[in-house]
This record gives C-alpha cells, structure tokens and sequence, in this order.
C-alpha cells in the first residue's frame, strides 16, 4: 500500500541553480587538464568525456523530478481529484511533459556533438565543440526555468498537504462554514485546528487520529460548504467536495441549529439536500451542534420540519445497509461542543456504523472465506445428553494442590518487603544468611583502613593456620640459633671487648667510606661494572683481611664459594657436597646450586605466594594473576645498555643462500642478501 | 504530523520570539560583511564567477541609482531636428529633386551583372588547402596520397550519391554535412531554422563551391517559404541568399545572415 506522503520530494532547483549545480559538478569530476600536445585521440576523448558526463548529469537530475511527481492517474481518485483541484491537473501536466522533453532534447544535444567531436582535428576545435554543447544544454534549462519554479511551488504545497489514508476507516466532517466542525475535531482528537469567529478559518482539509474499541480512525475536517451551483464554487470548497467524493467514510453533516454562524437552518437544509447524492452508501449522521445557545426542542416548527426531513433521509441511508430500521436514536444526535455534552456520543456513535458497515461489507466479500475460520468457531452438535468433562489425572491434581501450598508457605525477600511498606521505605538486610563463627558479630561494620594500612590487604581466610606455621617455625629457629644471639655487653672478657670495640670501628670506617664513595646518578657510570674486571676482590684477600682483625677465615671463604653461582670446578664442589653442618646455606634438600641461589634471592615480604590472588586484588584465579604478572613484568623493558644485540638489531638468517649463489646471471651483481 | 499552514498557525498563537526582529536585522547586517569576505578568498573558477555576478549586480545598481536621480540631475537638451526643416540661410533656395525611385528588384538585377555584391562581411580569412583538406593515404602500402578528407562543413544536395570509393577523391564525411542552418533576419532581428538549398559561392575559391564546403563568409540559399515572403508582382519568394557568419565545424552548426 502507498503511503501517501509527499514529503519525501526532492527539492526542484530553479533553472540558473540547477545550470550551476551540473557545471560546477563537471568542472570538479572530469579531469582538467589538456595540453596541445597531447595525441589528437586523448584530446577528443578528454572534451567528449566532459559533454557525455554533462549530459548524464542533467538525465539524472530531470529524471528524479519526473519520476518522484506523482502521476495523477496513477494514484487513488481521491489524491488525483484533490491535486487537481488544487493544481490543475493540465498545468501540472504541462509542466512535467517539459521536463521530459528537456531531457530528451538534451540527450540528443549530446549525442550529435559526440558525433562532431570524433572529427576534431585541433585541441582548438574540439574545446570550441564542447563549449557549444555545454551551452546549448544549458539554454534549454534555462528555457525550462518557468516550469521548474511552478513545480517547486507544488512541492512545497504538496509536502503540507495532511496524510490521508484513502483505505481505513474515516470520519467526514462537513457542514456550512462556522458550524463547529473544528471544535469537534479539536475535541475529540489531538488535531490542533485553527478555531475562529470568522467563516473559511479552515481552508483545507485536516486530519486527526481517534481510537474506538482499539481501532484507529481517520477524522477529517473539511472547510465549510456554501450553498451554491456546482460551478460556482471556489477551490476551498471543492476540496472538502472531492473528500465527499472520493472517500469511503461515515459522514457527520453538523447542524447550527442556534443560528449563530450566520446561515438559518433552512439555508443548511437547503445545503443538506443539494449534496445529498454525495452521501449515497455512506453511513450519514446528522449533529446539531450548539444546543447550549438553544436546545432542540426550543426551535421553531418550520425548522423542526426541516430537520425531520433531512433525518428521513438519513433514515434511508440506514435502511439500505440493511440495518434496523428502528434504531432512531443513531441517526439524529444533538451535542456541544462548548460544554462537552455529547460529543462522545456522537463519536461512538459515527465510529460504530462505520464498523458495522466494513465488517458487513467485508463478510460480503470473497476474501472473507481465507480467514473466517479466525472468526467462527465450529461446536459439534452433541449427540446424547451424557456429559463428558475432560479427563485429568488424580496425581496432577494432587501435584497442583501441592505446589499451590508450597507457594504459600514460604515467604520470600518480596513479600517481607511489601510487608515492611514496599520498596523505598524497607530496604533487605543483607547481611541476614552470613556464615560466622559468632551469630553475633553477624551486624559488626568492618573497618577498611586500620592505622593508616588497607585491612583488605591483610585479610586472608586462613590466617590463623598460618599464623601457627609461622611460630611454630620461629620456634625451631630459636632454638638453634639461641647461641649466636647472645650479645650481652657485661659478660665479655676485656679482650672481647677490645675486640669488639676494633670491629665496631672497622665497621663504622667502611660506612663512612661508603657513604663518600656512594654511587649515586651521577657518579655511577650508566654501564655497570658487573663484573670485577681487575679481579681484586677474591676470597684470598678476603682471608687476608679477616685474619689481620682476629677471625680465622676459612669458614667465610667456604661460605662465599658455595653462594657463588659460576663457579663449577670440581674440588669446591665436592667440598660442598660433603659439607653438611652449616647453617642455613646449606639445604639439602635443593641439590641444585642454582636454584638454590635463586630461591634465596627473592625474600618473600608478604605471608603469600606471589601467584596467590588476594580478596580485593580483582582477580578471577591464580592463573589470571600469573598472567598479568608476566605481562607487567614484560613490559618494562630495560635498556640494553651494554651495547648487546637485541631483538631490533639485523639479523641475517642465512649467510650463503642458495638462490644467489647458484645460476649464471646476464647482468647485474648479487651483492645483497 | 504538522499541517496545513502551521507555520503560520504558529507564528499566529505564539508570535515571534522575543529576539526574532533584532537577530533578523543584525543577520541581514552581516550578510554584506560575509558577501565581502567571500569576494576577497575565493579563488580560481568559483572566484572569476563570482566576480563577474557581483559585476553585472553593479552595473544594474548603478542604472537604477542614475535613474532615480535623473529627475534631479540636469542634462543637455537634445532637440529633435524635425524631418525636411533647414537652416535659415539655405531657406530661399529650390530643391531638386533626383531621377525617379528604382525598384528594388530592378536594382538588384543591376548588381548581379555587375558581379558586385553587398554582403554583411566582405572580407575573411583565407583558408589555406592544408586546413581544409586532411591527406588520406591508400593503396597496399599506404603510399598512395591522393585522396582527400574534408575537414569543413559541407553541404551536399538531397539527391547526393558516392561516387564509388575506388575512385572518389574528395570525401565528405557525412558526420559534417549540415542541411540545416540558423538564419537571422537583420531587420527582424529574429532568426528561424530554414532549410539550405545551395552553395552559391564560397570566397576560397571555385573548388570550393563545387565541393559544397561551407566556411566563414559562404553564400548559401535558403528555404524562405517559412518566411512568407511576397514579390510586389504577387509572388511567392521561397528562395533567398544568406551569407555565413560562423566556423560551423567549431560550432556545430551552420549560423546565416539573410541578405535582403
């Protein structure tokens, strides 16, 4: 179904825009530049190009505009009576078949210059063939120019005309003009129609939306009819004919029978019966309007007459539907629209004959039968008077009483809500189902910061065990190194103490020697001295050195022999191996030296593995923290600043490969690899 | 969905806005500022064309400026000097009037023996046989020189047949050939597509004419029936001489003044 919407038009530029649109698009698109000397075939190609991609251009643009213009036969009756009506069809006609013929006179332009080009001898001559194309085209735009204005001034009008369905269900409004036909409107939908004292406020057709037993329909308001021959009437009020028409609607033909819009109710009937064969096969209702300036019962008998009259037509309209010739009260209906009285009424009223017209219509039809088996449903005739109830098992009965009683019993986080006053005012306490070891510090607030550390940091589930871990290792460790620790001043012997004070001064010389030789940015040398180069400091001059101050060195020595990581000569190893007693650097149960040395190089400060995720740390497993370890790890990439190969250096994978090296060569060198 | 006239209906119940007129003339202000800027940066194509819009609106500007002021500007008077009125010393003397009014046509019949013609452009450029003819080589291989293209316009008659191509040596290739061509009347002033119905000569030369080659300056005949011109004897003119006044091969087509 074509959505009737004309707004979707695009916009007729007028003659010199369009003329320097399309110029101002070849001059942009197809290449610019040409020289003399160019071969005479690349200079005609270059200029027929131009005509041919300007002639393309102005198709394009013409052919949209006839194209997107309806065409008023193609289109329902009542669209095609209404532009006609506003436009006249011969003008709006014209105008498109100049369009047409612009664009066939411009393809033909095209077409002979073309054919002249191909004998262009000069650049000169060729550029002087293509300019007179180009201008010859835009003459005949600019012929057209007139057309193009009017059509444009139709798009515009027609982008405003009101979207009317000619199909669904609508409601025709008419009646002489000031009778309250736009209030009615404003009333019962949420068109927001101009309301005025003076007459012809409406001057053309307007269209709201209203719902009726959930359907929708189509009101439309026309502007006010005159009492006048055919002929006579004037472009306003042949639109509101043409909807009178053309439309298949409910009629609501609106009375003043107060006499306030100027007109004397023998004037409306008069009206009523000129037009009275547009109502043919519509169901038609008569509304007197404004009984709050003067009642029906309150008018005089000649014009209760008219009024009896005009209902004995409607009256016929009823009875050729085939309705109930009885039903007095849904053809003649009084309201206001003033004081609201009635105005649903009349409504319902118009919405519900318009119903039962299209559903009788639509029974009549024979597309009826496709879907009438949604609308009927087939009882079978009984046969006996036995009564046969459906058959459920006794277990799901049972089931279903069950789950019923189950539902009831327990009360859920909800119902105690709604029982508390809803959801803002009580709010669930959380903290209800916790798992603690005293039911009472089930309400306690857990600090976060505790002298000035993150609690969460030192949290741990099991710290209790491993607090007993820890102890029960301080324990053994005490005991065996209870000797060592003992540095109680009074129970040395003076020579001890002489001892000790040389020692301690020893001791605070090489701090202060550090502290002047401390390497700091700038004193240190960017490249380490790793290695001890001049090898001065071995484990000789080490013993050396103990021995001048007292202590015999040969524990130390073996000491630093065993931690030293590259040493692997035969002797100090086997001396290792046998040494067993000895303090903490000698595990047995890590043979390797290395690993040993490794594993001690990293102290452990924390209580926990490194790849053991902590509540609050926002990891899913250990697995994801090893993960992001590594990668932080990876990307901190130290500098190599000890002017080693690294991975961005030129590596060259083979150094005789076999494809330079092979076959006999014309010419040239094969240097590179 | 808005219809009808709503903007109007607004403007109606709402009125403007409370800035509306002040921001409308500020706006309208603006706009010769902006005009200015956009004639001093644009450049290339967009510019010249520019240029020469914001030109023609001067010179129309300039017009209506001088004609409201024309009442308040004072001009030489220019008296018109009435027909057959003379100055006060030649007033006592007779005239004498000339040997009789010749006919027109008598007249022309003079100049056609003569061989002296009045045309619209007496002198053109000379168009040199290299320009007019291209050289068309043939044979096996491609020695042969003597055929002839023509690169002109040409007319060739309604009963034209090809000799056969073995042995025609001036082709006219029939994208060139015109039959019609745009007349303008010089009194008139108005100009009709009419029909060519010969060469009658064209200035470079006799061969020329002969070939039907139409250049700048060529006398053509043309179909006047469309004219509805009249002889004083009663008859129908149907045929007159119009003289070109293009490079049709430039142009595209053949563009004629009439000779009268």
């Amino acid at each position: 179904m074509v959505q009737y919407n004309f707004k979707k038009m695009t916009v007729v530029p007028n003659g010199k825009d369009f003329i320097d649109i399309i110029l101002s698009r070849t001059q942009r698109q197809t290449p610019t530049v040409v020289h003399k000397g160019y071969a005479i075939s690349r200079l005609r190609q270059f200029y027929m190009r131009k005509v041919k991609y300007t002639q393309q251009n102005f198709h394009e643009k013409l052919s949209t505009i006839v194209d997107e213009f309806p065409r008023l036969d193609d289109i329902h009756p009542f669209y095609g009576d209404l532009l006609h009506v506003l436009y006249n069809k011969d003008h709006y006609k014209l105008a498109l078949g100049q369009i047409n013929t612009a664009r066939n006179l411009i393809g033909k332009i095209s077409k002979d210059y073309v054919k002249l080009l191909k004998y262009g001898d000069s650049l000169y001559r060729c550029k002087c063939l293509k300019v007179a194309a180009l201008g010859r085209m835009c003459t005949v735009i600019k012929r057209i120019g007139p057309s193009l204005a009017y059509l444009e001034q139709i798009r515009q009008h027609m982008a405003r005309l009101p979207s009317i369905d000619p199909n669904t269900r609508t409601v025709l409004i008419c009646g002489y003009p000031n009778v309250g036909k736009s209030s009615f409107i404003n009333k019962i939908t949420r068109a927001d129609v101009d309301v005025q004292p003076y007459a012809f406020t409406t001057k053309s057709l307007f269209v709201g939306h209203t719902d009726y037993k959930y359907l929708r329909y189509q009101v439309i308001d026309t502007p006010g009819i005159l009492d006048r021959p055919f002929e006579d009437r004037n472009i306003i009020e042949m639109c509101s004919i043409t909807a009178l028409a053309h439309l298949r609607a409910a009629v609501l033909f609106f009375l003043d029978i107060s006499g306030s819009c100027g007109y004397s109710i023998a004037q409306q009937a008069a009206l009523f019966h000129s037009i009275k064969s547009l109502f043919m096969n519509k169901p038609l209702i008569i509304v007197c309007n404004k009984t709050d300036l003067q009642p029906l019962d309150g008018i005089s008998e000649e014009d209760k007459k008219l009024v009896a009259e005009m209902k004995s037509e409607a009256m016929k309209t009823v009875i050729g539907q085939g309705g109930e010739a009885t039903n007095d009260d849904g053809v003649l209906l009084t309201m206001s629209t003033l004081t609201e009285e009635g105005v649903i009424a009349v409504k319902n009223a118009a919405c519900e004959r318009l119903l039962n017209q299209r559903v009788e219509l639509k029974m009549k039809s024979k597309k009826i039968n496709d879907c009438l088996n949604r609308f009927h449903v087939a009882m079978p005739k009984p046969r006996d008077n036995k009564e046969r109830p459906p058959c459920i098992p006794q277990a799901v009965i049972e089931a279903k009483i069950k789950q019923a009683a189950e539902k009831e019993k327990r009360q859920t986080e909800r119902d105690l809500e709604n029982e508390n006053g809803g959801a803002g005012v009580y709010s669930a306490s959380l903290k209800k189902h916790y798992i603690l070891a005293n039911d009472e510090w089930k309400e306690d607030v857990m600090p976060e910061i505790l002298d000035g550390h993150n609690v969460s940091d030192f949290v741990d589930p099991d710290i209790l065990h491993r607090l007993e871990e820890l102890e029960r290792e301080e324990g053994l460790r005490q005991e065996e190194d209870g000797d060592d620790f003992e540095m109680d001043g009074l129970e040395l012997t003076p020579e001890e103490k002489k001892t000790l004070a040389a020692i301690r001064k020893k001791k605070s010389l090489l701090i202060q020697e550090h502290r002047i030789k401390k390497s700091t940015a700038e004193s240190r040398p960017i490249v380490p001295r790793k290695f001890d180069k001049d090898r001065e400091f071995t484990t000789k001059r080490m013993g050396r050195q103990l021995s001048k101050l007292g202590i015999d060195p040969s524990r130390a020595i073996e000491r630093a022999r065993s931690r030293s990581v590259s040493r692997g000569r035969k002797r100090e190893r086997s001396v290792d191996r046998g040494d067993n007693d000895g303090g903490d650097a000698m595990d047995v149960d890590t043979p390797n030296k290395k690993q040993r040395m490794l594993s001690r190089s990293h102290s452990r400060s924390r209580s926990r593995p490194p790849t053991e995720v902590a509540p609050g740390e926002g990891f899913k497993d250990s697995n994801q923290k090893a993960k992001a370890l590594q990668k932080a790890r990876k990307s901190n990439k130290n500098r190599n600043k000890d002017a080693r190969r690294g991975e961005a250096d030129r590596v060259i994978p083979t150094l005789k490969p076999k494809h330079l090296f092979s076959g006999k060569r014309s010419i040239g060198k094969t240097q590179r690899r | 969905m808005p219809q009808g006239d709503y903007i109007d209906l607004h403007r109606k119940r709402y009125g403007y806005r409370p800035d509306h007129f002040e921001r409308k003339r500020k706006k309208e202000a603006r706009l010769v500022h902006k005009r200015s800027e956009i004639a001093q940066k644009a450049l290339g194509i967009k510019g010249k064309m520019f240029a020469k819009k914001r030109y023609a609106e001067k010179a129309l500007m300039k017009k209506t400026l001088m004609m409201h002021e024309e009442s308040s500007t004072r001009r030489k008077v220019d008296d018109d000097v009435h027909e057959g009125s003379i100055p006060a010393y030649l007033l006592d003397r007779d005239t004498t009037t000339r040997a009789k009014i010749l006919n027109n046509t008598i007249k022309q019949k003079r100049k056609e023996k003569a061989g002296k013609w009045e045309v619209p452009l007496p002198k053109v450029r000379p168009v040199a046989e290299d320009e007019m003819f291209k050289i068309l080589r043939s044979g096996k291989r491609k020695t042969k020189q003597w055929k002839r293209m023509v690169t002109k316009a040409t007319f060739v008659g309604p009963g034209f047949t090809r000799k056969p191509p073995k042995y025609e040596r001036f082709i006219r290739p029939s994208g060139l050939r015109f039959t019609k061509s745009h007349v303008t009347h010089p009194e008139l002033k108005a100009t009709f597509n009419l029909e060519i119905i010969g060469v009658k000569k064209n200035p470079n030369g006799q061969m020329y004419t002969s070939l039907g080659v139409l250049t700048k300056g060529t006398i053509i005949e043309v179909n006047v029936s469309e004219l509805g011109l009249v002889t004083p004897a009663g008859k129908v003119v149907w045929g007159k001489y119009a003289q070109v006044t293009n490079n049709p091969e430039n142009d595209g087509c053949v563009n004629a003044v009439l000779l009268v």
